[in-house]
């Protein structure tokens, strides 16, 4: 209907430029440019703009237009198709996304800021301004724009072909059931022709054995393709589900980018700490020994023989390790103050402390060595 | 090691309970202090004879639910269980059978077993938290839960690749745990790849001490008899009394071996084959090379004629390609002769193998395996230094009836 009214007002439609009118020419069309948005027919633009670059023939509007800038019109609002324009211009440059932001709070900031951008642009203020920040945020974030463009590019691909998956699964179903009902009916008339004929040529003693019969075989034969059915969509569910894992593992998440002087609250790339070197001893330090150094060798008569004694040293057998363990059991325990820590941890209430426990431990080493 | 020669005695301090021995000081001190009247009133009349230490027992096994069985051997059982109050904490339990082969008293795996871990505390260690003895004076152990399985389990599985870098990551937490142990005067006897448990988050643990024993004592013989045989070094292969830290290190270099090559490297079928077949590989040990191994007990001198060189630095790299040229030098430090020339274990954890490329691979990239809780259990019933290369024990394993 819409259309209906819109032809008819189109009867008397003229073109600004040339003043030829859709009635003398039923195939006229209307172009605009995005410059300056002023409508002109399609004879025109091709007349004026055939040979370049040309300002626009309206009076009073100097912009210079070129021919391949010039399209249809969408609304028939110049106004709105002008917002339109704008809108997609700006979103296609601010194009952040909801999860590179540090917080609802921030995305929705963010949405605020580039509606407001949009009007200004729209409503023509501070125009020079809004469009160097616009710029300047282009370039420096080239990179970003692209990156969220390829994803919007690549979920719009995506959104389309679940839809045809979609319509496609859903076309064989209804064949699928179409071609059931088509084949249980067949079924259902040849058994009955077959219930028929047999009661025919039978005698009158077999007939109700014959009907019992049938009816069990088209039970038999229901329950059968009930189950084939039932398999038949299990399988499917399952195609669907490995369909859909297969698409939430292409979705991928798209790392943040550093704040930019326009865009607030952009969460911060968290750029991995150096990795440290690898430490053989994850943090424990080897031969650490607080109260003594340790010596090679210790005179003792008591020890003598086993220095002497080949088949020990040949068995591996090292007194070093004897004077390391004698001098770390003889000064183990020293430093930890049993009273002060029971007190500390009375004061701390807390469950326990490794303090504890070793001081405990150590008393207990004391008494067993003792 | 900062004071104590135990790093800390861990059993319930990773458990939320406090240490017995500060839950006995504390009982203690309140029925002092507040009376006989108190306890009486707190605890039912029965209980008032109990001995103090036995009520302990008590409140330690109460902590504790078992709640299936993973496995059965000879010498114990190995429950999965978990706190009382927290079902989200698992816990091995290993319950030791009764009179396996002593007639009176626990057996000796046992005693060592609480012994030695109760004063080992480190992350490559496995932790023991509890131990408590039940009703009919089993002993039951209460370990840390590692459902990884174990190395060997790894090392077999066809289907599973690791790389150099991997081997890398494992070796160093082994190497870790066996440094500490050694730091702690605290020999294992008994390290090859199933006895190193893999916890959930891919940590390798070392578990099994039921070999383990203090040294550095010069006064007590030690058995010769220890470490299963594919793993056990030319020193206690020729009966050596007094023997050190050196042993675990061979071990440890076998099990780099076996990593490297996916098949044990050199594995005898009695001793006096793993012998030879040890001087086949690595050379003859003679006086020159091993200076007084001719005055083990069990040394046999090997004629001229068949005197096998010792083997330098090119036989490693030419056996084991994947450890690259740095690997293999490490592993040949760890596979020397001598015990004396044997790298230790700081030595080992010192070499620059493990701060050249490739890093070792993080826990959490480890290449891991399902179904290692039924292969703990296996590990902790096994008695110590067994080989289970049985024809059929493989064999009843694979056949598990869908039990799990």
């Amino acid at each position: 209907m819409a259309s209906n009214a819109a032809s008819r007002r189109d009867e008397d439609e003229v073109c600004p430029v040339c003043k030829s009118s859709r009635y003398l020419n039923p195939d006229m069309r209307f172009l605009i440019n995005p410059e300056c948005y002023h409508k002109m027919c399609e004879s025109c633009v091709d007349r004026i703009f055939s040979s370049g670059p040309a300002n626009c023939p309206v009076a009073g509007c100097r912009k210079t237009l070129r021919k391949n800038r010039f399209r249809k019109q969408t609304f028939e609002d110049i106004g709105v198709e002008r917002e339109v324009d704008i809108r997609r211009r700006v979103m296609h440059i601010l194009n952040r996304r909801e999860e590179e932001f540090d917080s609802k709070r921030a995305y929705d900031d963010f949405l605020e800021q580039r509606e407001d951008i949009i009007a200004n642009l729209v409503s023509r203020i501070d125009v020079a301004k809004t469009e160097a920040q616009l710029q300047k945020y282009a370039a420096d974030n080239m990179q970003s724009i692209r990156a969220n463009q390829a994803i919007e590019a690549e979920e719009a691909s995506s959104f389309q072909a679940r839809m045809s998956l979609e319509q496609e699964e859903a076309r064989l179903r209804r064949q699928a059931v179409r071609q059931e009902y088509e084949t249980e009916r067949r079924e259902i008339q040849a058994g009955r022709e077959d219930f028929l004929t047999r009661l025919a040529s039978g005698s009158s003693t077999d007939a109700a054995a014959i009907a019992r019969e049938g009816h069990k075989v088209l039970l038999k034969k229901s329950s059968a393709r009930r189950s084939e059915e039932e398999r038949i969509r299990q399988k499917q569910a399952a195609l669907r589900l490995d369909n859909k894992r297969v698409s939430n593992l292409s979705t991928v998440e798209q790392a943040g980018a550093a704040d930019t002087g326009l865009v607030k609250g952009l969460r911060k790339i968290k750029t991995p700490e150096p990795e440290k070197p690898y430490d053989p001893f994850m943090g424990y330090v080897p031969e650490k020994r607080d109260y003594y150094s340790l010596q090679s060798y210790y005179p003792s008569q008591y020890l003598d023989p086993i220095r002497n004694d080949a088949r020990m040293l040949a068995g591996g057998y090292d007194l070093r390790e004897y004077y390391s363990r004698t001098l770390l059991e003889a000064f183990a325990g020293l430093s930890c103050f049993v009273g002060e820590e029971i007190s500390q941890r009375d004061a701390a209430n807390t469950s326990k402390s490794t303090a504890t426990e070793g001081a405990s431990m150590a008393v207990e080493g004391g008494e067993n060595t003792a | 090691m900062a004071l104590s020669p135990f790093g800390s005695r861990s059993p319930s301090m990773t458990v939320h309970s406090p240490n017995t021995a500060i839950r006995l000081r504390a009982t203690a001190a309140q029925n002092s202090s507040t009376g006989t009247a108190s306890a009486a009133v707190s605890k039912p009349v029965q209980n008032g004879d109990r001995e103090l230490t036995e009520q302990l027992n008590i409140d330690v096994r109460e902590r504790y639910v078992k709640d299936r069985k993973v496995g059965e051997g000879t010498y114990a059982v190995v429950y999965v269980g978990h706190l009382r109050h927290d079902p989200s904490s698992l816990v091995a339990i290993k319950k030791i059978k009764v009179n396996a082969e002593y007639k009176d008293g626990l057996a000796m795996d046992a005693v060592r077993e609480v012994k030695y871990l109760q004063e080992l505390k480190h992350p490559n260690v496995i932790a023991l938290h509890d131990v408590f003895s039940s009703k009919d004076q089993n002993l039951s152990l209460v370990l840390e839960f590692l459902p990884g399985g174990d190395l060997e389990m790894l090392i077999k599985d066809s289907d599973i690749q690791y790389g150099v870098a991997d081997i890398k990551a494992w070796m160093g937490m082994l190497a870790r745990g066996v440094w500490w142990c050694h730091e702690n005067f605290v020999l294992h006897r008994d390290i090859k790849p199933n006895n190193l448990l893999i916890a959930s988050d891919g940590e390798v643990k070392l578990a099994d001490f039921g070999l383990a024993r203090s040294f550095a004592d010069p006064l007590f013989n030690m058995t010769h008899q220890v470490i299963t045989r594919w793993y056990r070094p030319p020193e206690l292969l020729y009966g050596a009394r007094q023997y050190s830290g050196a042993v675990d290190i061979w071990s440890m270099g076998m099990v780099f071996a076996e990593l490297l090559l996916r098949v044990p490297f050199v594995a005898g079928n009695t001793d006096l084959d793993q012998t030879s077949k040890i001087c086949e590989a690595f050379g003859t040990p003679t006086e020159e090379n091993w200076p007084g191994v001719s005055k083990l007990p069990y040394y046999i001198a090997t004629d001229k004629a068949h005197l096998v060189p010792l083997q330098g630095r090119d036989f490693f790299m030419r056996q084991f390609p994947t450890a690259g040229p740095v690997g293999a030098d490490l592993l040949m430090s760890m596979c020397a002769l001598d015990p004396r020339k044997r790298s230790t274990a700081v030595q080992c954890l010192r070499h620059n193998w493990w701060t050249i490329e490739p890093r070792p691979t993080k826990n959490e990239d480890l290449p891991r395996k399902s179904g290692g809780t039924k292969k703990m259990g296996d590990d902790l019933t096994r008695r110590g230094g067994e080989l289970d290369e049985g024809m059929f024990k493989s064999a009843a394993r694979q056949l598990d009836f869908g039990m799990k």
